[in-house]
């Protein structure tokens, strides 16, 4: 297989696989019998898996290479679940 | 213009152009058939509406979703995301094997994602068995239905993931049967398993 390829997988998959170790680095604060609400640890929770998923995106299904429609879809997708996922966790921790 | 850094792929018609790398203009094009794509949003957008149902209904009760939460391991949530990750980079090391025509990396890699696939079958069963096991059924509160209900229509997805896996090693089997477009497109399902699994893992087991 073309090594600049191999490399750059096994490298994007090294960075997928350590930020889900950072996640359970983050799920790990103050994490007790009895967890208590947390805005810092969900907000960076679901920004770390949405940054994830674009990088799934780009690299592993090579939107990189697709035409422009396919990458701002796959942004705008990306887009639209972290505000609504981020904006209706807050709205309810306000009300 | 092409150099020695350049990657090029077979198209499905049997042409061949140049995509990346060097000076060249990188040539743009849909990984797989675009009918797999428009499934792929179909399915991101119904999961977006599944994770913001779950998370409304965790706004009217966080102590009761926190306190069921609790339950959860932890470590084999990560072990889970580790190993579907890995499957997913054996699929797109699979797909650039077979774009260079090295046919046994590609079936290599397809095998592997197989297996990977396999063990995080085994790992989510023991998983649901466990907390069974500890009395955390479907019924047990709103939390445990929202959990069953993802972790099972993300698993129904991950079998017919299986399905196209086969249809991948049976396409890279045998030179008659070679298309790099069903090989793109069986990969671009298994790698939206993984990208699912990922939002899953983060609303189900790390967020408060």
């Amino acid at each position: 297989m073309n090594a600049r390829f191999e490399k750059r997988l096994l490298v994007v998959w090294l960075v997928l696989s350590a930020m889900t170790i950072a996640q359970l680095g983050v799920a790990s604060v103050d994490r007790q019998a009895a967890l208590t609400p947390n805005v810092e640890i969900t907000s960076s929770a679901i920004l770390l898996a949405l940054i994830k998923v674009r990088i799934i995106f780009r690299q592993f299904m090579e939107v990189r290479h697709a035409p422009v429609l396919l990458c701002r879809l796959t942004d705008l997708w990306l887009v639209v679940t972290g505000a609504t996922l981020l904006g209706c966790y807050l709205a309810g921790r306000l009300a | 213009m092409t150099t020695g850094a350049d990657t090029e792929r077979l198209f499905p018609e049997g042409e061949i152009r140049t995509v990346s790398g060097g000076a060249a203009q990188p040539a743009r094009f849909v990984p797989g058939q675009p009918d797999m794509w428009v499934f792929v949003f179909f399915e991101a957008l119904v999961f977006t509406a599944y994770f913001t149902v779950y998370i409304v209904s965790r706004s009217r009760s966080p102590d009761l979703f926190l306190k069921s939460q609790a339950h959860l391991n932890l470590r084999v949530g990560v072990f889970n995301t580790l190993v579907l990750l890995a499957s997913s980079w054996a699929v797109a090391r699979s797909v650039q094997a077979a774009r260079e025509r090295s046919f046994r990396s590609a079936l290599t890699n397809a095998f592997l994602t197989l297996f990977f696939g396999f063990v995080f079958l085994v790992s989510k069963v023991l998983e649901w068995a466990a907390e069974i096991g500890q009395g955390f059924t479907f019924t047990t509160d709103e939390f445990f239905s929202f959990y069953y209900f993802l972790t099972a229509i993300h698993f129904i997805h991950l079998l017919i993931g299986f399905i196209v896996l086969t249809v991948a090693v049976y396409q890279l089997w045998s030179p008659a049967r070679r298309s790099q477009e069903v090989i793109e497109t069986c990969a671009t399902y298994w790698h939206t398993i993984d990208f699912l699994w990922v939002l899953i893992f983060a609303l189900l087991y790390v967020m408060r």
